[in-house]
């Protein structure tokens, strides 16, 4: 009997359609992904070499004094993007995957944007997520919303019923054949993925698969609950999509303006207010309160004087830079935490839509997420750190120049971490399974099918 | 008043009609039978203009059907094997869309009446239609006939699935309308019900009409017999 | 019986019969509801937005006049701060407006980005799209219409009532633009209230100078909506009429729906990546350094670039060193620093913005193919949220930029001695009076006339679709089989 429900699925050009749609839709979305990787890669390749060209180009130029030429240098730190990413490219357009910055102060640099075309990011990237997400339940719901009802409308389901002792196992056998199609394209990609991409076999890329199987299976399940009621297929059919319409279209949007709503982030732009004015009013003001603020938070540099006779010393000005920052700070760290909330209120929220969920934790694990770009915020911050704390001595006893070894700067790369949680990534769709095959379950009871 | 000379429609190189002379005069009901694909339902879809024919004329009220559809059209009516209608729709609202679309305007009086002559109980004409059984249905059929005063209707297989009394109900409602002047053409498996209400009865095979005869001429068995040896 | 009579009988049927199906005015509500949401969440974030703009920029405003007296050149680099205003349709279509930065930093002889655009605060949620009236009538509607008209002839040739219609002397074209026009019925029954509202909306809207504008854009804009979805109905019923079943009719199109909302716009994304590579920022920066290096430094008077300039000045005005020229000597170097400075800046920015126009071409190619692009375009422009009105924001804010450089750095060559020493010399302050002098920015969006001339092709393309599915009605109508 098997073989004739697998002969029966296969004959039905709709179900070969179909699937031979979702493998070319997703080797498409990893070509794309291929692309993504290797032009991060070249951003990465070139930004090291300009970066050399430029610290050389200025060294040759501001040769003279320590504190002219740390006015100009660059250095950059990259924000590593692993090969999982090129699956699920996220937020990764949007922020740049190099910064560069001065050691001047850090609020003017670190949120400057990288060249983009805002239309392009508004239709954004056709990645694998995408695929899966979107269309991979489209196949899903054409395969298996007439699951009962063809039979029905077909006239056949009388005869099974009559035929079979428990028309139920004839149902699991035709879903089954169902499933593992669907789940066979899936991993053929992942497959294909793995060495066309080079992903690691770790415990990102065991997330990500586990993550996408579980995806596919949830709307199985749906399509199972919805089958169980045994309407006819234009009902399930309307059903299904108006499932899919919420979940992957209307839910999340309303989501997002309702976190937007909920944590509004003015201090985007006050942040830069306040930095403007902690900076740029100090060169006004009498410069020793300005030089105790900066003795106070740097107590190391106190052997460093600012000469009275002089209207200029690069310790003053770095002094008015540090300022800056720190007159930003508390409204940076403010903007940090509701960026924090917002990621954590959807992350909560996506336990109830797993179309969210599933974007949010391929996201993650491909550390192409917000909580990735948040991280390395902060180790842009340590890394300025690091680099005024090397700098700021020479620059204040004005080491010479010449004496430095520049060809040490080179790019400096940023490794993302992140601890997948396994209960958390997989308790969602468990619970969301159990309870439709449960659902589905005393449906079929209570049509005495089994 | 339903006119067919020398109509023939083949499709590709097969044939479904071929050469096929017939009249019906006003107030006479004429029953084709044959089996299925002898070239009935072909028949009627000419007349209806829902198939050009290959060559030979269909003719309404001696206007062609293929020269005017238009006007073809104005002087019958019909009703096809299954009628679904429209289900959110009463059966009254049904019958007031379509007849208004043949260019009628009549009052829910006369609509009722129209109704109520096909034999629609009163109760039901303003239920929805989702609700009527088969033959409720092709009494709103006849209703749309009635209200378009059709010269001549086109049935197929009206009395399929019909039960015995909807049947018998159904052809005197046919016969009545016959008594009016209206030609009827109907294409039936049944034979007994053939003999009973039709004036002329007509045996078609592979696209021919090969026997023609008259109803008082022949009992039901002996038309049976003809009808077995003939196919 | 005149043909408009019959559209105008079967377009009432169409009505009738699907309003009754259960389902439908729960639809036509929860449509409704939606609209009204969004509208209203919409006003309420772009009254937000303007009113955080405007207190922001009255306290940057505030700030530059009262600043104390000081060096022009500190000025220059104390900057001002210019935050981006939304046209006041920005609630209607939030187009690509999230993605757009919203603050920018204006300095002298630095062009800054425009930063923190809604997409930097965001997460992954944002790619699934925002919940606009904009993103539900571009995008639900469509799927509405489709379903609502998907057997709206398939289903009467499934249940015979085509063949009485055919019989009642009803011909195809007729039958086919009568229930388009049910299902546009339907359509509106969804979207005019809302389109009402929306309308009130700008009236409440607390700057009126630009109600005339927007009113105007409005007006076109719904226009644009009602052509985009009449060639849905006609798309949808014919479909239905030429498909062999009810399914096929609803596979069919929500293939299309996939393919015009979600494939064609993120294949020609693609498409327009490969054949036209976006530099990558560190790219474009050194090469526009690279270049400025050349100019030389004109903070630096005794940068060797300048060299020449100082020896012409000296023989002009007949003196032996820049102390002696009688204006401000190192005010003149870095006006001349600024210009060059900003030319090769502005010629950078010049060829990425044709870039990424060229980029966007190719969207706009593929509109040709797909109305649902084409009438995304018209509803972002007309609501002042593509990249055009964007740009047109850009351009003004560095065209203040450079009028403050420049203006400090006449100051500085007029009024600032040549012996001072640096900017702290209290005899090289300039009394504030001169800042309030400077004007304040006064964001200008894009006239009616240069939005239009933009979304001539949207336009064109949505009455090419339109006028392309009349035609196909009229020609392909016969082809309606009756059984």
């Amino acid at each position: 009997m098997i073989y004739l429900i697998v002969k029966n699925f296969f004959r039905s050009k709709a179900h070969g359609i179909g699937l031979v749609l979702l493998l070319i839709a997703g080797l498409i979305s990893l070509e794309i992904g291929s692309r993504f990787l290797k032009k991060t890669e070249q951003v990465s390749v070139k930004t090291a070499q300009y970066q050399q060209e430029s610290i050389l180009r200025n060294v040759s130029y501001f040769d003279k004094e320590m504190g002219t030429l740390m006015y100009y240098l660059k250095f950059g730190l990259e924000n590593k993007v692993p090969n999982l990413a090129a699956l699920s490219i996220g937020q990764r357009d949007i922020f740049p995957t190099v910064q560069s910055v001065t050691v001047r102060n850090l609020e003017e640099q670190r949120f400057s944007t990288d060249l983009t075309n805002p239309l392009y990011q508004l239709l954004g990237n056709m990645d694998f997520s995408f695929v899966l997400i979107y269309f991979f339940p489209l196949v899903i719901i054409s395969f298996g919303f007439n699951l009962i009802s063809e039979e029905k409308e077909g006239g056949t389901w009388s005869l099974v019923r009559s035929q079979a002792g428990s028309p139920m196992s004839f149902l699991r056998y035709k879903m089954g054949i169902r499933v593992i199609s669907v789940l066979a394209v899936l991993l053929v990609l992942l497959l294909v993925a793995k060495f066309y991409l080079n992903i690691p076999m770790n415990q990102h890329f065991l997330a990500f698969i586990l993550v996408s199987v579980c995806y596919v299976l949830f709307w199985f399940a749906l399509t199972w609950l919805v089958v169980s009621f045994q309407k006819n297929s234009s009902t399930n059919a309307q059903t299904l999509l108006i499932c899919w319409v919420f979940l992957n279209l209307i839910l999340p949007a309303g989501i997002n303006v309702f976190q937007r709503w909920l944590f509004p982030i003015p201090e985007a732009m006050t942040t830069v207010i306040q930095n403007r004015e902690g900076y740029h009013a100090q060169w006004d003001k009498p410069k020793e309160p300005t030089l105790e603020k900066f003795y106070a938070r740097y107590p190391q540099y106190a052997s460093f004087v600012h000469p009275k006779e002089l209207d200029f010393s690069w310790l003053w000005y770095f002094a008015m830079q540090q300022l800056g920052d720190e007159e930003a700070a508390s409204e940076v760290t403010e903007l940090k935490s509701k960026l924090r909330q917002r990621l954590d209120l959807s992350k909560k929220v996506s336990w109830l839509i797993p179309t969210v969920h599933t974007q949010l934790t391929l996201n993650s694990v491909g550390l192409s997420d917000q909580g990735n770009y948040l991280n390395y915020l902060t180790a842009l911050e340590e890394f300025h750190e690091e680099l005024k704390h090397y700098f700021f001595p020479k620059i204040f006893q004005d080491s010479p120049v010449r004496e430095e070894e520049w060809s040490k700067f080179t790019l400096r790369v940023f490794q993302d971490e992140y601890a997948v949680s396994w209960l958390k990534t997989l308790a969602p769709f468990v619970i969301f399974m159990l309870a439709f095959l449960l659902w589905a379950t005393t449906n079929f009871k209570t049509a005495r099918l089994n | 008043m339903i006119e067919a000379k020398q109509l023939s429609k083949s499709y590709g190189g097969q044939i479904a009609l071929q050469a096929l002379d017939m009249n019906i005069k006003e107030g006479e009901i004429f029953a084709l039978l044959g089996q299925n694909g002898a070239g009935k339902t072909t028949t009627i879809n000419c007349f209806l203009g829902f198939v050009e024919p290959t060559s030979g004329e269909a003719l309404i009220h001696g206007v062609s059907v293929s020269n005017n559809p238009l006007e073809s059209k104005q002087y019958l009516a019909y009703i096809p094997e299954t009628v679904m209608l429209y289900p959110n729709l009463s059966g009254i609202e049904n019958l007031a869309f379509f007849s208004s679309l043949a260019g009628q305007n009549y009052s829910e009086e006369k609509l009722k009446g129209f109704l109520s002559k096909s034999g629609l109980q009163e109760s039901a004409q303003k239920q929805r239609v989702g609700g009527y059984s088969k033959g409720m249905r092709q009494k709103v059929g006849i209703a749309i006939a009635l209200a378009k005063k059709a010269k001549a209707l086109f049935l197929d297989e009206p009395t399929s699935g019909l039960d015995p009394k909807a049947s018998n109900e159904f052809s005197e409602i046919l016969k009545e309308l016959s008594g009016e002047g209206t030609a009827i053409l109907m294409a039936t498996h049944d034979i007994f019900r053939a003999k009973e209400v039709a004036h002329r009865i007509g045996i078609m095979k592979e696209g021919q009409l090969v026997s023609e005869l008259n109803a008082v001429d022949i009992s039901a068995n002996e038309l049976e017999m003809l009808y077995l040896k003939t196919i | 019986m005149n043909r408009l009579k019959k559209i105008n009988l079967l377009a009432k049927q169409a009505w009738v019969n699907t309003i009754h199906r259960r389902g439908t005015k729960g639809l036509i509500l929860l449509v409704n509801l939606l609209l009204f949401f969004s509208l209203t969440v919409g006003y309420l974030n772009l009254s937000q937005h303007q009113n955080l703009v405007h207190g922001f920029g009255g306290e940057v405003r505030d700030k530059w006049e009262n600043s104390p007296d000081k060096h022009p050149h500190r000025m220059a680099h104390y900057g001002y701060l210019v935050f981006r205003e939304k046209f006041p349709l920005a609630f209607f279509d939030f187009g690509m407006d999230s993605y757009l930065g919203n603050v920018i930093f204006l300095e002298a002889h630095k062009q800054n980005t425009v930063n923190f655009s809604e997409a930097n605060l965001s997460n992954g949620l944002l790619r699934f799209g925002e919940i606009s009236a904009g993103m539900i009538l571009q995008v639900l509607i469509p799927l509405l219409v489709f379903f609502w008209g998907f057997d709206l002839i398939s289903r009467d040739r499934e249940q015979g009532t085509l063949k009485i219609l055919f019989a009642q002397g009803v011909q195809g074209p007729e039958l086919i633009w009568g229930r388009a026009l049910g299902l546009y019925l339907l359509n509106l029954s969804t979207v005019v209230l809302p389109f009402i509202l929306g309308f009130i909306l700008l009236f409440l809207h607390g700057e009126q100078d630009l109600l005339g504008q927007s009113v105007a854009h409005y007006l076109i804009m719904v226009l644009g909506y009602l052509v985009y979805f009449l060639v849905l109905c006609l798309v949808a019923v014919w479909v239905s009429g030429v498909s062999k079943s009810s399914k096929a009719a609803l596979t069919t199109l929500i293939g299309c729906w996939l393919l015009f909302t979600l494939l064609i716009p993120k294949v020609s994304q693609v498409i327009g990546q490969t054949w036209y590579p976006t530099p990558s920022k560190i790219e474009f920066d050194s090469s526009v350094e690279q270049e400025l290096i050349l100019h030389g430094d004109s903070h630096n008077p005794n940068d060797p670039h300048y060299a020449a300039l100082k020896d012409s000045l000296l023989r002009v005005h007949g003196v032996d060193s820049v102390q002696q020229l009688p204006f401000n000597y190192s005010g003149f170097v870095m006006r001349e620093g600024e210009r060059l400075s900003t030319e090769t800046y502005l010629s950078h920015q010049r060829a990425l913005v044709e870039l990424f126009k060229q980029q966007q071409k190719i969207i706009r190619n593929a509109a040709w193919i797909d109305p649902f692009l084409a009438i995304k375009n018209l509803s972002m422009g007309m609501s002042g949220t593509d990249y055009d009105m964007y740009l047109h924001f850009q351009d003004q804010a560095e065209a203040y930029r450079y009028l403050l450089a420049q203006t400090m750095n006449e100051l500085q060559i007029d009024l600032i001695g040549n012996r001072i020493k640096n900017s702290s010399d209290p005899s090289a302050q300039l009394s504030k009076e001169y800042w309030e002098k400077f004007p304040d920015f006064h964001q200008a969006f894009l006239p009616t006339a240069a939005v239009i001339k933009n979304q001539f092709y949207s336009i064109l393309i949505l009455a090419l679709w339109l006028t392309l599915f009349s035609c196909l009605v009229w020609a392909f109508s016969n082809r309606i089989k009756a059984f």
